[in-house]
């Protein structure tokens, strides 16, 4: 091989030298299949994305103004950061961000342990007909979650409901349309954990079996070999679906908003996004809901490059050791 | 190999960071914009599109299509108003992708104008048109001097109950005063301990609205170029502290309206009446089960001091987009399906439609098409007709009410946990509709 290379390497320089488009056509030959295979996604990519932040961003900067009685039509003029500051200031919408905050602090802890306490025991020697499980734990995500909503607040309502009817019968009352936080997080939880289950019992599997062994040979119990090997092992995929819970819980909008049509309790503006919708939809205000809609999106992308950060460091220093990281 | 998982995982932060950023703002981007205007009738017939949801709408087209040869109407049925069909319709407006006509409420109505997003149609409506509807639903479609609609039906409120019930309970004749009405509320609760007269919706303030107007509120004026705003009046606080005391005392149902929980209430009979407008007539048979028939009776609404009186509850008019290049024909449809016998038999008698037409000299026509077998056979259109002719004429709708029907229906929401009362929610939504006015640039003055 050695011998080879100075007598090529001289040659291919020259010939590149002397015909400049044959290095266009290698440069073609390099680039242009991946640039081919790439463009329909970033053409979707600009026309479904880039070009909407852009109008939504460039909207927010602009409100409508009408003058005497408001019927002569209106104009749009220049409000700057008018319309952020205008958000900002509305309690409804930093109530909107606490109602989140609060759901995300309720629902993400709990999801993640069921989701990684069932997802352990499908892994454990302990169970029976794992396929099974594994499917039926993982319906409740095929269920499209407009209507898993539906049926939720159909169990939720009194005076219909066979749930709300037998809690009642044996003495209890229950008025979950009344308290619409768990109302949500139980229809969260109820959709997501199953989906996240599935992430979590794949990295599990993808475990060497040796590490396991060698734990049992060590006299480790099955408890502690959850505790204290699988789960330091499946360590970036709680990252991962952390992240994405953090960054799905921002954009809560389905079940409150079917809760809104059922209860009123749960407000026009119960989350950062139904603010923004009926600033659009029922106040006509387009500014507005531009400008908390990018307000959001920034929220989004702070916390999860915090969320990033945070696991990154952690998971860093275990990682030398790990060999199923890679896997996600 | 360590240089690798940390490219990656800066990229997949990125990702994370753009996709966060993504979602969000598409969401309210997805209305995009498309501006082409449909090229005017080229052909003999001139195609328009209609989108409406009112009962027999579906009817009232077809009836249109199959005797004219003009014009062809191509219809949308899109949710009601309130279930979002006028989210749909200002996305449609924004987008410049409207239909020529659509139905809007009295109450929406100057807030679609004010948003630009209807045409003033003054020039095709002349007085002789003008002259056939009742003068209170011309006065709700003229604003600021033009005609933006033309007015499909007067909504008197009414009240619906149900005659065995109420016998039941010894009460001999429906409540002609609200003192009454509350009476009636205690004995009927008396009677069978699970049943209520009616119930109070948090979700439609439209209802309150309409008793506010009976008592002879005026929440909305205007004196030169400004408007005048007055949610918490002497006359709207009577009626706020009426409801609120019915409430406290557990003397009515708190419930949203067209709800499963309150149409599960009234087919088990725990709800014994609903303070419906005309229209309900027609909704409440579609809804209930059969062997309810010829229990329901109408009668006027309960007022303050017996005398006939009424606000109108909803009720619906016909307009036409800013953008349309084919008004005319539009209007043509809009004045066949609100003025003529044939456009008002068609939408009544497709069966859920109790319609009570603006234009009074159509109301036999419709009482004739209407089957009253639901309510025993009862003159139900001549409750109507009364109430209809009590409707008070002072009122006009606010240029914003979306934002204060918003803010009313999230402060009742608190109502049945007992937090708030209907006076607070009043104040709040005063403040919320001031100051909205003001910030779209329009003058308000204190009364």
């Amino acid at each position: 091989m050695s011998p080879t290379v100075p007598t090529t390497a001289p040659r291919a320089t020259r010939a590149v030298s002397a015909a400049p488009s044959a290095r266009a056509a290698a440069g073609r030959r390099r680039y242009g299949a991946p640039m081919v295979l790439l463009a329909p996604f970033f053409v979707l990519f600009t026309a479904a994305t880039l070009v909407p932040i852009g109008y939504a961003v460039y909207l927010s900067l602009f409100a409508e103004h009408r003058s005497g009685l408001g019927f002569g039509g209106g104009e749009t003029v220049f409000t700057g950061l008018g319309n952020y500051t205008r958000a900002l200031g509305d309690a409804a919408f930093r109530g909107g961000f606490l109602n989140l905050a609060q759901y995300c602090l309720l629902y993400i802890p709990l999801m993640m342990c069921l989701a990684l306490g069932l997802a352990l025991l499908l892994d454990s020697a302990l169970v029976r007909a794992r396929r099974f499980f594994q499917l039926a734990l993982f319906l409740p995500h095929a269920v499209p979650g407009t209507i898993a909503a539906l049926v939720w607040v159909y169990l939720y309502t009194p005076g219909i409901s066979p749930v709300i009817g037998a809690l009642n019968s044996v003495g209890t009352r229950a008025d979950l349309l009344g308290h619409p936080l768990p109302a949500v997080v139980n229809m969260a939880v109820w959709e997501w954990t199953g989906y996240n289950l599935v992430i979590f019992f794949a990295a599990l599997q993808a475990i060497p079996r040796e590490v396991l062994e060698a734990a049992r040979v060590d006299g480790a119990g099955p408890l502690r070999t959850a505790l204290s090997i699988k789960v330091p092992l499946i360590r970036s995929s709680l990252a991962v679906v952390g992240l994405f819970t953090v960054i799905g819980s921002l954009q809560l909008f389905t079940e409150p908003m079917i809760l809104h049509g059922t209860t009123p309790s749960v407000v026009s503006t119960w989350s950062p996004n139904m603010y923004a919708y009926t600033a659009a939809f029922e106040r006509h205000d387009y500014g507005l809901a531009a400008a908390s809609s990018v307000l959001l999106a920034l929220a989004a992308a702070a916390l999860s490059f915090v969320v990033t950060r945070a696991t990154r460091t952690r998971s860093g220093r275990t990682r030398p050791h790990t060999e199923t990281g890679a896997a996600v | 190999m360590s240089a690798a998982p940390s490219r990656s995982r800066r990229a997949l932060r990125a990702a994370a960071a753009l996709t966060a950023a993504a979602l969000s703002a598409t969401l309210l981007a997805a209305c995009g914009s498309d501006d082409d205007n449909p090229p005017a009738g080229a052909g003999k017939a001139v195609d328009i599109t209609f989108w409406g949801w009112a009962k027999g709408t579906k009817e009232v087209v077809a009836a249109f299509n199959a005797s004219h040869k003009d014009v062809h109407v191509g219809y949308e049925e899109i949710p009601s108003g309130a279930a979002g069909g006028y989210a749909k319709l200002s996305n449609a407006v924004k987008a410049g992708n409207a239909p020529d006509v659509f139905n809007v409420e009295y109450p929406q109505l100057p807030d679609f104008v004010s948003q630009g997003a209807v045409q003033d149609i003054s020039k095709y409506v002349g007085a002789d048109l003008k002259a056939k509807y009742l003068p209170q639903a011309v006065q709700l479609t003229t604003l600021g001097g033009a005609t933006y609609a033309l007015p499909l039906d007067a909504a008197p409120q009414v009240f619906y109950y149900r005659k065995d019930l109420f016998a039941k309970a010894g009460i001999k004749t429906a409540p002609k005063t609200w003192d009454e009405f509350r009476t009636a509320a205690g004995k009927l609760r008396k009677a069978q301990p699970g049943a209520r007269i009616a119930t109070f919706f948090p979700d439609d303030p439209t209802t309150f609205e309409a008793m506010a107007w009976q008592a002879g509120a005026q929440w909305f004026g205007t004196a030169g170029d400004s408007w005048q705003v007055s949610l918490d009046g002497p006359e709207t606080t009577k009626v706020a502290d009426y409801w609120q005391k019915m409430i406290d005392d557990d003397l009515v149902r708190v419930e949203p309206s067209f709800s499963q929980q309150w149409t599960a209430s009234l087919q088990k009979g725990q709800t014994a009446g609903y303070l419906g407008a005309s229209w309900g007539g027609g909704v409440l048979k579609g809804t209930l089960p059969k062997d309810q028939a010829g229990k329901w009776a109408v009668a006027p609404m309960p007022s303050w001091n017996g005398d006939a009186a009424s606000g109108m509850l909803g009720g619906s008019t016909f307009a036409v987009s800013k953008d349309s290049k084919k008004a005319k024909a539009a209007v043509e449809f809009a004045t066949w399906a609100t003025t003529t016998p044939e456009g008002i038999e068609a939408r009544i008698s497709a069966g859920d439609s109790s319609v009570y037409p603006a234009d009074p000299e159509l109301v036999p026509v419709a009482a004739k098409a209407f089957k009253a077998d639901f309510y025993g056979g009862q003159d139900v259109y001549g409750v109507y007709r009364s109430g209809a002719r009590s409707i008070g004429q002072k009122w006009t709708w606010g240029p914003a009410m979306g934002v204060t029907n918003t803010s009313l229906k999230d402060s009742f929401g608190r109502l049945s946990s007992g937090s708030g009362t209907i006076a607070q929610a009043l104040g709040t939504a005063q403040k919320d509709t001031v100051s909205e006015l003001k910030n779209r640039g329009l003058k308000v003055s204190a009364r």
